[in-house]
């Protein structure tokens, strides 16, 4: 499809465009009207309208857009949607977030946006230029963003150790994908599919190379081992909000990343259906590779989170363990696999950034993101105290929660692979993990608190917290109708 | 894998770092050699140097530098686009219009942030 007609595939991005100029037109002359934060509510409107217009574009059928940069498909759709929302909560949270409340907050905003914006394109593009020029999109504005409470040190040490480990690992996967350019000489990915498919034998060291370089950017993103060390000190540095961004759209970012580039150049659907092979005479094993990386993955995220007593630590090592989770499904190649993915995906959304915003709670009313700050919370707030627990729950896998059926359909998947040893791996690691975050469910009924002084909570968040708690209830008990919607996005990648 | 297919590769990288490594040294042995102080130190257009290299620069340049950056990339789209004007017809015009509107309302944010005041004023 040509430019001009791919603009209306296009809207959503399109608005938050122009949202990120009116943010920054609002910082400039109305920063201070009314008590009221001018810049954050045209980030939100901003924001909602792209999700609104996004939801009218889902209809439409496949297709390529910009003359084959970027396509619309399912797959990109259902991303794209889930980057919006994270971005709707995330603004949320930011503009009644004590936290940031003294920063520059119209650059905060446009930054959002334009990450939000790189998000949307990693997910969508066709075009190895394209998907690293949003990755860059996207990172770029995570660094400042991780560093944005730029008087206080530990947020500073974030974004230094982000923007190192950052640069270096995607610049291990540029090489990559420059040798698979070097490999094929195109950097359009149905031309790279076909090049392979016609190639001639002895590129499987090439191939397994590009593979290897391609996973150190990709395992970066989502924090998979042994590419993790980031995360917890970022986590921790950063503003809050940022941290539940950057836990849950950054990491979807990761597998959409994962799923987009390797599913569609080195691997290819199988004729029979249903699953994926590798493309051409390559021969690399693919699930062993992934399922390692998944195994010590979430076995290194739950041991680390067991000593943890800062909560934006234990999150953070939590993340690493349910991007192994999460790796479980990818490493299949199966359709089944990638809807158990795409189902624990919406899951984790709603879980997670409930839970960060706890902590946002927390770190507002009292200025603590310790377990101090939550012993005893069910006396002096009972209802964040049961919101907290569902979360919780919901990262363990308990029911009635949809983290229950979440785990339930990745380990299906497992077993319809008959890959027996990850399954056993996975359900061990659902037990260390049932310890630390028990820990927290029981400081915070049975262990006494410093004071009984009851917490307000802003009713925004209130609000907020019973929007993103309701989902992980509602899932946990009628989970069909998200896993038929997982099915479709997941069977309906289209190259 | 026929890693001897690469072999001549190997061949040229060893002739390559031979021959840097080679003319190196050879410059290091043979060359005429004066250590005087005036010439180990640092060259700064013949006038004898101030201070220590290592100075916190202000921050405007960098900032200064960026905008220019921004501007002058914007300049190499405008050419192309002027050479080519006539057959883009009304459409490129509008979408010039649009890119230059982006442009001239950053350089506005610019100006108002107090980027482009050299002395900082208090803000």
């Amino acid at each position: 499809m040509g430019n001009v007609e791919s603009l209306s595939y296009f809207v959503p991005e399109l608005i938050l465009t122009v949202a990120i100029l009116i943010v920054l037109f609002a910082d400039m002359f109305g920063m201070e009207r009314g008590g009221f934060d001018l810049p954050g509510g045209a980030a939100l409107l901003g924001s909602i309208l792209a999700l609104i217009s996004h939801v009218w574009l889902y209809s439409q059928p496949a297709t390529m857009l910009f003359e084959g940069m970027i396509a619309h498909d399912m797959f990109s759709a259902f991303f794209r949607g889930f980057f919006l929302l994270c971005t709707v909560v995330v603004t949320l949270m930011t503009m009644y977030s004590m936290e940031v409340i003294h920063l520059k907050k119209g650059e905060f905003y446009s930054i959002l946006l334009s990450i939000c914006i790189g998000m949307c394109l990693v997910a969508s593009a066709q075009n190895l230029i394209m998907i690293y020029l949003a990755l860059e999109l996207m990172s770029l504005g995570s660094y400042i963003l991780a560093g944005f409470s730029r008087r206080i040190g530990r947020s500073e040490e974030a974004s230094l150790k982000f923007v190192l480990y950052g640069g270096v690992s995607t610049g291990v996967m540029l090489f990559g994908l420059s040798l698979l350019y070097g490999l094929t000489g195109s950097t359009d990915f149905s031309a790279i599919q076909q090049v392979l498919i016609s190639s001639e034998k002895g590129i499987d060291l090439t191939a397994f190379t590009i593979f290897l370089l391609i996973l150190v950017g990709v395992g970066y993103k989502i924090a998979a081992v042994p590419f993790h060390f980031w995360a917890p000190d970022v986590y921790e540095g950063s503003p809050t909000p940022i941290t539940a961004f950057l836990s849950v759209a950054s990491k979807g970012t990761g597998f959409a990343l994962l799923i987009r580039l390797f599913y569609s150049t080195l691997l290819t659907r199988s004729p029979a259906g249903g699953f994926w092979v590798e493309v051409g005479d390559i021969d690399i094993d693919w699930t062993f590779h992934l399922a390692v990386i998944s195994a010590l993955t979430m076995t290194i995220g739950n041991l680390g989170a067991i000593s943890q007593n800062n909560l934006k630590r234990l999150l953070a090592y939590s993340g690493i363990a349910h991007a192994g989770y999460l790796l479980m499904g990818v490493c299949l190649l199966t359709d089944v696999g990638l809807q158990a993915v795409i189902f624990y995906l919406v899951v984790y959304l709603f879980t997670n950034l409930a839970a960060f915003l706890v902590v946002i709670i927390m770190v507002d009313t009292q200025d603590e993101e310790g377990m101090n700050g939550v012993r005893g919370l069910w006396a002096r707030t009972p209802i964040v105290a049961v919101a907290m627990t569902i979360c919780l729950f919901s990262l363990i896998g308990l029911p009635p929660t949809a983290g229950f059926v979440g785990k339930y359909y990745l380990f299906v998947a497992l077993l319809q692979g008959k890959l027996y040893w990850l399954a056993i791996v996975g359900v061990l690691n659902t037990v260390v993990s049932l310890y630390y975050y028990a820990r927290i469910v029981k400081a915070m009924f049975f262990e006494p608190t410093y004071t009984e002084e009851p917490i307000r909570v802003h009713p925004v968040y209130a609000g907020l917290l019973t929007a993103l708690v309701v989902p992980v209830l509602y899932f946990g008990i009628f989970w069909d109708s998200l896993a038929r919607y997982a099915r479709y996005c997941a069977s309906l990648i289209t190259y | 894998m026929l890693l001897l297919d690469y072999f001549p590769i190997f061949i040229m990288a060893s002739l390559a770092m031979a021959f840097a490594g080679g003319t190196v040294l050879a410059s290091f042995w043979v060359g005429p050699r004066q250590d005087k102080s005036e010439k180990l130190d640092t060259y700064e257009c013949g006038m004898p140097p101030i201070g220590t290299p290592h100075e916190r620069f202000n921050v405007k340049f960098f900032l200064v530098a960026m905008v220019f950056v921004i501007f002058d990339i914007e300049i190499v789209f405008l050419f192309l686009w002027a050479v080519i004007f006539r057959r883009l017809g009304w459409f490129g015009l509008a979408e010039m219009g649009i890119f230059l509107m982006i442009l001239v309302f950053a350089l506005l944010y610019v100006w108002e942030k107090g980027v482009l005041e050299w002395a900082s004023k208090a803000k």
